[in-house]
């Protein structure tokens, strides 16, 4: 099982982004990486 | 080559369930693509696999569910079953779903292609008489049976998956299944239920080696009690064919003792092959390892970039929805997508009655990564819902990490167990806690409620049993 915790719409949209999920912090419960964590770590802004 | 110059943009080499998904999603994304496929569209899974075994367990199931109708009050006449009629209702199912393979290739304009493939170089396939060139190419050429050198397959008494899809007529009296893998135990099952007194051997200290010891344990247990006998720790060294039947050599893998039992029928269930010989691979520069399978990256490249392999043909686990998936990531990325083959999980499922069905890490693989492991139990025996189908035998166990409560897997014997382990499937994908899982609501009466209770119990707050 991989380290990064995210779900699989998450770790497509990272891949998309060109964003290594292991660089990202997860600000979910158990260390979770939302979307909005993957384009923050990407330097986009986020959408409200 | 220029790229305007070639006759299609991806080849697929084989129309199994990777090729087919392959194909089509590729064909969904724009690209203008050929599946070449030697034998029947469908691949082995539709023709001599998942699909026609599956239908013979059901007719099987059909026998004991008339018998157990009596602990209801329901009585039959003693079963009969018209061998021909079973065959043919199974040949009828294989056939309505490879035309339904063939009415998706055209209704996704994919063009299908007959006859052996064979690369002439990079961008050079030959099919049948024809020179196909392509842009790029998936590989998907599947796998068939291992041999097993004593035993040679005549698919009359010596049988392979194959060869024991057509029930003979008169059923065999004895029938031996050499392997406890998947397709071993289903088979037996059938020939069980259909009347055949029924053993199956299996190197291994336990049937299913890859499942968890537990499962795998209970699983065993409820099998024997059903009235197939198993032999574990024990191979087939040989046979000698007297009067029609088969005086076949068993052995003993610890103790070394052998002995002689008589069979009409045996089944080699050894494992399975990848088909990647005669492909013309190394004039496409395509590298295989020494057991034959193709290597590739998580895009489902080889050593030639351009070209592609999915299924069982680069390795195990040998599952059709693996292969599915694999063809999905092949024909995304060659359509210029940014996929690749990213899952925590993958099921597995024998689909016997009950189905023993697992998605994640085993107990003992959860430890040898260092989590500090914890287990919750259900038995069936305590679920409402299998007491109403008379089904009780069974369990689910529940695979936890104790630091971060994160669920590491489901290991399940029940019926339709493969209907609701997808629960689980989920949870590992979502990253989702054994909590996540307690506190989702589960219909009553479900055979569901087991994974909810099997949550519980990790939390030692399970309902309907005593938590321990």
């Amino acid at each position: 099982r991989p380290v990064v915790h995210a779900a699989p719409s998450v770790r497509r949209f990272a891949r998309e982004l060109g964003v290594d999920l292991s660089q990202v912090q997860g600000t979910g419960l158990a260390n979770r990486i939302s979307e909005e964590d993957v384009r923050r770590s990407a330097g986009q802004p986020s959408v409200a | 080559m220029t790229q305007n110059s070639v006759d299609y943009d991806l080849l697929v080499i084989g129309a199994g369930p990777g090729g087919y998904h392959a194909a089509i999603r590729a064909a969904q994304l724009g690209l203008k693509v050929a599946c070449a496929e030697m034998g029947n569209v469908g691949g082995v899974c539709l023709n001599v696999g998942c699909i026609p075994t599956k239908a013979l367990l059901h007719a099987g199931e059909g026998i004991r569910g008339a018998k157990h109708a009596e602990d209801f009050g329901l009585t039959f006449g003693e079963p009969k079953m018209d061998i021909a009629k079973l065959n043919g209702w199974k040949d009828g199912i294989v056939k309505r779903l490879t035309g339904g393979v063939s009415a998706l290739f055209k209704a996704n304009k994919v063009t299908h292609l007959v006859g052996e493939a064979r690369f002439l170089d990079a961008h050079t396939v030959q099919v049948g008489g024809q020179k196909v060139t392509a842009r790029s190419f998936i590989i998907a050429t599947g796998s068939e049976p291992a041999n097993l050198p004593p035993f040679p397959v005549d698919q009359q008494k010596i049988v392979d998956s194959t060869g024991a899809l057509m029930v003979p007529d008169p059923l065999p009296k004895r029938f031996l299944a050499i392997g406890a893998g998947a397709i071993g135990l289903e088979f037996a099952q059938v020939y069980h239920n259909l009347g055949s007194s029924v053993k199956v051997i299996e190197f291994a200290p336990q049937v299913v080696p890859a499942a968890d010891a537990d499962a795998a344990n209970t699983f065993a247990k409820i099998l024997r009690k059903q009235g197939i006998a198993i032999d574990l720790g024990t191979k087939a060294n040989g046979f000698t064919e007297r009067d029609g039947e088969l005086h076949v050599e068993l052995e003993d893998v610890t103790t070394g003792e052998k002995r002689v039992e008589v069979y009409d029928r045996v089944l080699v269930a050894v494992g399975r092959r990848p088909r990647s010989a005669n492909l013309g691979l190394e004039v496409a520069g395509v590298q295989v390892n020494e057991r034959g399978f193709i290597g590739v990256n998580k895009k489902m490249q080889t050593s030639t970039p351009h070209i592609y392999a999915i299924g069982d043909v680069v390795g195990n686990p040998m599952l059709a929805h693996k292969a599915m998936k694999e063809g999905l990531v092949a024909a995304e990325v060659i359509a210029g997508k940014k996929s690749e083959m990213d899952v925590v999980a993958i099921p597995a499922v024998v689909y016997t009655t009950p189905e023993l069905a697992w998605v994640g890490l085993t107990e003992a693989e959860a430890k040898a990564k260092g989590y500090t492991v914890k287990t919750g139990n259900f038995p069936l025996s305590a679920s409402g819902r299998a007491m109403t189908l008379g089904d009780t035998d069974g369990f689910v166990k529940m695979i936890s990490d104790a630091k971060t409560d994160l669920v590491l897997g489901a290991h399940i014997v029940a019926p339709h167990a493969s209907d609701f382990l997808s629960e689980v499937g989920l949870a590992l994908e979502m990253a989702a806690t054994v909590t996540d899982i307690s506190l989702t609501v589960h219909a009553h009466p479900t055979l569901s409620e087991s994974v909810l209770e099997a949550a519980e119990n990790i939390h030692k707050q399970a309902i309907h049993i005593m938590n321990r």
